[in-house]
């Protein structure tokens, strides 16, 4: 420590020097854009549409054992708090309706994670009359092999998509465009919710 | 109780209706085959000899014969005795004409199995009170996909649209 001031580290709280160390870094070598993408990638919230029995290994995923927390994702209620879904497994053409209807809910920008073989190309089920696969209905980010991948699998597709959020600055571009430049919109086929009478 | 015990019983409750016994490798399930116009007297008449509810509802699709066959599996929760055996109420029905009566009133759980055979086969249960799919969606259900003339594909066409 000799010859070396402590001031403007974290354990000494002298806060002009953390501002005009901060004003620097914003102003000057960063971008804010960067910023948003940073802020953005550490406050993914997964929402709860747990659809076949992947939903087992994304529920230990976030237990103690495999803490998926520190990597700055936590599942959340509600699809309108939300803006990631990790969809588990077979998405049944019922089910798919409901997918789509939580996916339209979630507020910009929001990724998706198609965890498990089924996800990937229907898996066992790959000639089923009732399935869909979920590319069909919306657009994926991240796939996750695996039947059933492991919880560190769900972690590390985490951590993929932040890398990739950050390294294409995909929040920042949806600040500044309003939209996602580097994912095409995908519209479903076939009339998903024609069973469902209001 | 020995299963020959269970087949006495189900050939003295349901008398004259029954056509053929099988007890299958086992010893646990039984098969009956009744007359198809004498199955809610059957169904009432199980019911009061212990066999309190209903397992399971299926049906069986031989194309070449030209017939449907329906299972009801019935069990008993209250009956010790006879909650080890299975008893499987058969009968068949012609498959150009799947029109049957319903068991609901008689079994309440066998409401939601019907629905199921409903959606499957295309089977109409008279006297349902709610006839309608209940895993499948209505379009799906209509291609009626558990019967052996419905066409499973090994290999499902996918278009992929290729990115530019």
């Amino acid at each position: 420590m000799s010859g070396e001031s402590p001031e403007g580290r974290a354990y000494v709280g002298n806060i002009n020097v953390s501002a005009r160390r901060a004003r620097k870094l914003l102003l000057g070598d960063l971008k804010l854009g960067k910023l948003v993408d940073w802020g953005t990638a550490f406050s993914l919230w997964p929402v709860h549409l747990t659809t076949s029995c992947c939903g087992c290994e994304f529920a230990a995923a976030w237990s103690p054992r495999f803490d998926n927390e520190q990597h700055g994702a936590l599942p959340w209620i509600g699809p309108r708090q939300t803006n990631m879904i990790i969809i588990e497994g077979t998405v049944s053409k019922k089910m798919a309706c409901a997918l789509r209807l939580v996916w339209e809910q979630m507020p910009q920008p929001k990724f998706a994670i198609a965890m498990g073989a089924c996800a990937l190309d229907g898996g066992i089920f790959y000639n089923s009359y009732n399935i869909v696969r979920p590319w069909q209905v919306v657009p994926v980010d991240v796939y996750i092999p695996g039947c059933p991948p492991r919880p560190e699998s769900v972690a590390r597709a985490i951590i993929e998509l932040q890398r990739k959020m950050r390294k294409k600055q995909i929040a920042s571009k949806f600040v500044e465009e309003g939209w996602r430049p580097d994912k095409e919109y995908v519209m479903p086929k076939e009339d998903l919710c024609s069973w469902w009478r209001g | 109780m020995e299963p020959q015990e269970v087949v006495d019983l189900v050939r003295r409750v349901l008398g004259d209706m029954v056509r053929d016994v099988k007890i299958w490798k086992g010893n646990d399930y039984i098969e009956v085959e009744i007359d198809a116009s004498s199955i809610r007297e059957a169904a009432a008449r199980m019911k009061e000899a212990g066999f309190d509810h209903v397992k399971d509802v299926t049906a069986v699709d031989y194309m070449k014969e030209g017939r449907f066959r329906i299972i009801y599996n019935l069990s008993s929760y209250n009956n010790f005795d006879l909650s080890y055996y299975i008893v499987g109420l058969a009968y068949d029905i012609p498959r150009d004409k799947p029109e049957t009566v319903s068991l609901a009133d008689i079994y309440t759980s066998a409401e939601f199995q019907e629905r199921e055979v409903y959606e499957g086969f295309g089977i109409i249960f008279k006297g349902h009170p709610d006839l309608k799919p209940l895993l499948l969606s209505p379009p799906v259900a209509e291609q009626k996909p558990l019967r052996k003339d419905f066409i499973v594909r090994e290999e499902p066409e996918i278009k992929v649209e290729k990115k530019r």
